[in-house]
């Protein structure tokens, strides 16, 4: 029974404790049950806020029996990437650096998720420092639930599991250059990168200024519009951050019909995309003609550069922020992310100049697309999850460097360098029984339409109902 | 393009403060080179107009 309750999604369970079917005690215990259980194996928290959480809990259920105004998570239990500050709470950011570090404050998107009531249950794992690429994580290998010898993406690695297995009712993770949309992609979830602008990155700690989205992943896509139309908008402290256009929810139900979809062809139909892979993204694109939306392939040239102008300027950010700790802590990084750091720190300021004109190029390619198109169609990654094995071998090569961390970045990271929407959905398995994502781009503070697209092929597949075989 | 040594990355980190040996210093090597590679690649690009902001223009509409 505990099972069946921790599957349900969120705003269901909202909705359940409001009508005093189920108590946020029982939901609480739920989670915890499911972790004690499993996540030994998968290692998708860093922390757990347990005593808290059933305090919390009981706080919440006394709280419905006085009545009175309930806000929209009371007494649903969620999980954050460790990369946000909690008040109290420690927050390593993945990394033995910040193993001891424990905030004051929450960060604007946790305070505001409590503030509606939602209860941290936890702390994800991560790569260190949400830059990807870790080779022994301080805090344990996160693992995919479908399959533990398989990574689960990154860098909202944790994130991603917890969302998929059920390890919390739904989550929160930071996206610069696919770090929500990836990990949803392998692990079977729901992730959406909102539009750069949107969502404060107060209290989080940066990759790369130009680029960092806090956004959901969930089991979900009506989750993921709940939790964005809770966690969006000005804070006052970042400067940057414009309110909604529109309720994210609004359109959520208003199905496909008279939508324009623009299926990218380099992505779909590129060298690197597994068959199957690319197989599963037509078949979701055929489902929404089937739902009335009007389909057609659209070229987008420059998007198979896109991972190393991401990587050139994203690590070129990166590289700035974390110099003063690599020059005298250096090998207190994971080697993983202390080589990425300084490549990065040495490229010449020539080349990322011009990495930054070919962002604007990409970004215009982009933008001009979705003038044409409501939605972009890609796959999320042209793989499904591969071997944890793979990432630790050793580089031998730059043109092995350029294969393992260019290539795959090039289909996240196009909506990152053009600060638009992109949201990751299950859309098939793999012959092997591993998760596909399909990846949806939309225009710049349009998530309602981006939602809208993503409930609609949700609602028409079963892809989003399986569940991983977890044993425990 | 040539590709930078060993021994040149290493002063190139050295220059800005960084401790680079051993299997750091040989991925590092081809990280960079990797890097060099793709961006010298761009300039096959008309990037005449592309002024490098990192945000889109404010819509003038």
């Amino acid at each position: 029974m505990s099972d069946e309750l921790a599957f349900r999604s969120a705003a269901d369970l909202a909705r359940l404790i409001r009508a005093g079917e189920v108590s946020p005690v029982e939901v609480v215990q739920a989670y915890l049950s499911r972790i004690d259980r499993f996540d030994g194996a998968l290692r998708a928290y860093v922390t757990v806020c347990r005593e808290r959480a059933l305090d919390e809990a009981r706080a919440a259920e006394a709280a419905r029996g006085r009545g009175g105004q309930l806000g929209p998570l009371h007494g649903v239990p969620f999980a954050v990437k460790d990369q946000f500050d909690t008040a109290g709470v420690r927050t390593t950011s993945g990394s033995r650096l910040h193993a001891l570090r424990t905030p004051a404050h929450d960060a604007t998107v946790v305070a505001r998720l409590r503030a509606a009531g939602g209860i941290l249950l936890g702390k994800l794992n991560l790569t260190e420092f949400a830059l990807g690429g870790t080779l022994t994580y301080p805090f344990g290998q996160p693992r995919n639930p479908w399959d533990p010898t398989r990574e689960t993406g990154g860098s909202s690695s944790g994130s991603g599991i917890a969302a998929a297995a059920a390890l919390a009712a739904a989550t929160l993770g930071e996206d610069t250059g696919g770090s929500v949309r990836s990990p949803a992609s392998w692990c079977g979830a729901v992730g959406l990168r909102p539009t750069w602008g949107l969502v404060p990155r107060s209290g989080c700690i940066p990759v790369a200024w130009s680029m960092d989205a806090p956004g959901p992943l969930t089991r979900s896509v009506e989750d993921a519009a709940l939790l964005l139309s809770i966690i969006a908008g000005p804070d006052g402290r970042d400067p940057w951050i414009r309110p909604a256009a529109s309720d994210p929810r609004g359109d959520l139900e208003r199905g496909a019909r008279g939508l324009s979809v623009g299926v990218v062809h380099e992505l779909v139909a590129g060298a690197d995309t597994e068959p199957e892979v690319g197989a599963a993204v037509r078949g979701a694109a055929e489902t929404l003609r089937g739902l009335g939306a009007a389909v057609a392939d659209v070229s987008l040239p420059l998007v198979p550069r896109a991972g190393a102008v991401f990587m050139a300027l994203a690590d070129s950010e990166a590289a700035a922020w974390h110099h003063p700790t690599l020059a005298t802590r250096g090998d207190e990084y994971d080697a993983g992310t202390r080589r990425r750091l300084i490549a990065a720190a040495l490229l010449p300021t020539t080349l990322a100049q011009q990495a930054g004109r070919a962002r604007a190029a990409i970004r215009a390619e982009v933008l001009d697309a979705l003038e044409r198109f409501n939605v972009l169609l890609a796959p999320t990654a042209p793989t499904a999850a591969p071997p944890i094995a793979g990432a630790r071998a050793p580089i031998r090569s730059r043109g092995e460097a350029a294969r393992r961390f260019f290539n795959r970045r090039s289909y996240t990271t196009p909506a990152s360098l053009a600060g638009v929407p992109a949201l990751s959905l299950p859309c098939g398995f793999t012959a092997s029984g591993l998760p596909i994502g399909l990846q949806l781009i939309g225009r710049r503070f349009d998530e309602a339409t981006l939602l809208r697209a993503a409930r609609a092929y949700e609602r028409a597949t079963d892809c989003g109902g399986r569940r991983p075989p977890l044993h425990g | 393009m040539a590709e930078l040594s060993a021994a040149e990355v290493h002063a190139q980190a050295a220059a800005i403060g960084l401790l680079l040996e051993g299997e750091d210093l040989a991925e590092v090597a081809h990280r960079l080179n990797a890097f060099v590679e793709a961006l010298a690649g761009l300039a096959t690009l008309d990037l005449a107009a592309a002024e490098p902001w990192p945000t889109a223009p404010p819509d003038p509409r």
